[in-house]
């Protein structure tokens, strides 16, 4: 039986005899890709979500304006949020056909008493909207984080973009670090408001890029997906998102009405 | 001699928005990329489509490049994402098939004919089990071996963390060598 380290060094051996096949002159046609964004080949469309993506394509197509150039608009460490200015948009990563939770990365279905058992901080609910229908956690950052789902109601439609009306997760935030990370395109608008005396921003406009990110702060492409308005601040350490395809004013009055 | 940029310059002005810049970066980085990407899908023509989308989508997401940071994981990480959701979609699973192109390299001593030919067939029957292998073996063992990713690097490639990938190397290695007694006895 041959050791692993005679197995290590055959395999290495290999190497130089290799035959791959001829890698293809990538550089010009990316090039060329990100030059004239929007130009899609075909091959791209031969994919089973294709079809799904083809709509936000349309959209995505509709944000590239000029030629490409980035500003960081914001980098707020006690939001734990990246915020990039950029003239286009990635392409949504596609997402697993399965429920919320797995449409938007939000974790494991639990119960609010479940995750408040979870977590060491206290977990605001908004008095305006009730309790929750769908309750997610996930471990990604330290401390946990929990989403609450609030499906359509009285004056609040589901949202084409996320499918579900209301969308409040809460991250506790009292390490230094970037959980997430948002990038806007030209047509999304970025304002700055208080909530309950709390600084916060107020994301509208056309959709935007929403992506976590790893523990060192890089940037994790499978978790990519369109955001609708969203409303951000930090209510003493934890840092809520409230997304929907609400006004300014009706996400606010589901900010004040946390407790 | 004038030096050519580091990549830390390429990507500094690749964030700015010079394309030639970025141009640059995938030109140093298209073979192992496109080369990770054959591993995944074990198809040239995803491999293809897989790489240069993932290039397209990291020039989108430059602004996420942290100044310093490694460029080769975090660019095989979006790009080995790409290979694994085309690798999905397709819904099949792809026998890999990495060949041998025996040469006679410079330098070598000169084997009798009979060495030769049993060495070249003893090689090619080792590839062969690492073709055989389960997709995620062979996934770590062609990255830590065949394309010379460091743990890191393995790691983006494979979308796992670090400190998993020495455990699945061990249990593929194990595995091949079981396969290659197997064989041997056969």
């Amino acid at each position: 039986m041959p050791e692993i380290a005679e197995l290590e060094q055959r395999l290495a051996g290999l190497r130089p005899d290799l035959e791959w096949p001829r890698t293809p002159d990538l550089a010009a046609r990316v090039r060329a890709r990100i030059a004239s964004p929007g130009v899609v080949r075909r091959s791209w469309f031969q994919s089973r979500w294709a079809l799904a993506a083809a709509a936000l394509l349309v959209l995505l197509a509709a944000l590239v304006a000029y030629t490409p150039s980035r500003e960081a608009i914001a980098n707020w460490l006690n939001l734990h949020t990246i915020i990039t200015r950029v003239n286009q948009l990635p392409s949504p990563s596609p997402r697993p056909s399965g429920s919320i939770g797995e449409r938007l990365g939000l974790g494991v279905q639990t119960t609010l008493d479940d995750a408040r058992g979870k977590v060491t901080w206290k977990i605001r609910v908004p008095a305006s909207l009730g309790n929750p229908d769908e309750v997610y956690f996930q471990s990604g950052p330290p401390q946990g984080e929990v989403s609450l789902v609030y499906r359509s109601r009285p004056g609040l439609k589901e949202s084409g973009q996320t499918g579900v009306a209301v969308l409040i997760t809460e991250v506790n935030g009292k390490v230094d670090a970037n959980f997430f990370g948002k990038m806007l395109g030209p047509d999304s608008t970025l304002e700055e408001v208080t909530v309950n005396g709390h600084k916060g921003y107020w994301i509208s406009g056309k959709p935007h890029a929403f992506f976590f990110t790893d523990a060192a702060g890089n940037f994790r492409d499978e978790t990519l997906r369109l955001a609708t308005n969203t409303l951000i601040f930090d209510d003493n350490g934890t840092i809520v998102r409230i997304e929907g395809d609400l006004t300014k004013a009706q996400a606010l009055e589901i900010a004040t009405s946390l407790s | 001699m004038e030096g050519r940029p580091t990549d830390g310059e390429l990507f500094s002005r690749a964030q700015r928005g010079n394309e030639a810049a970025y141009e640059e970066i995938v030109r140093r980085y298209q073979d192992v990329a496109f080369r990770t990407a054959y591993v995944i899908t074990g198809s040239a023509a995803d491999a293809e489509d897989a790489a240069q989308e993932g290039f397209v989508k990291a020039y989108r997401a430059l602004a996420t490049f942290r100044t310093g940071a490694e460029p080769r994981p975090w660019l095989l990480r979006i790009v080995a994402n790409e290979a694994r959701n085309r690798a999905r979609s397709a819904g099949r699973r792809h026998q890999l098939e990495l060949r041998l192109a025996e040469r006679f390299r410079p330098g070598d001593a000169a084997p009798s004919p009979e060495a030769a030919a049993m060495a070249s067939e003893d090689r090619s029957r080792l590839l062969g089990f690492v073709n055989a292998l389960s997709q995620e073996d062979r996934d770590v063992i062609a990255s830590r071996f065949f394309l010379e990713l460091n743990g890191e690097e393995t790691a983006a490639a494979l979308g796992i963390p670090e400190g998993t990938v020495k455990s699945r190397l061990s249990r593929a290695l194990s595995r091949l060598r079981l396969r290659v007694e197997e064989g041997a006895r056969a």
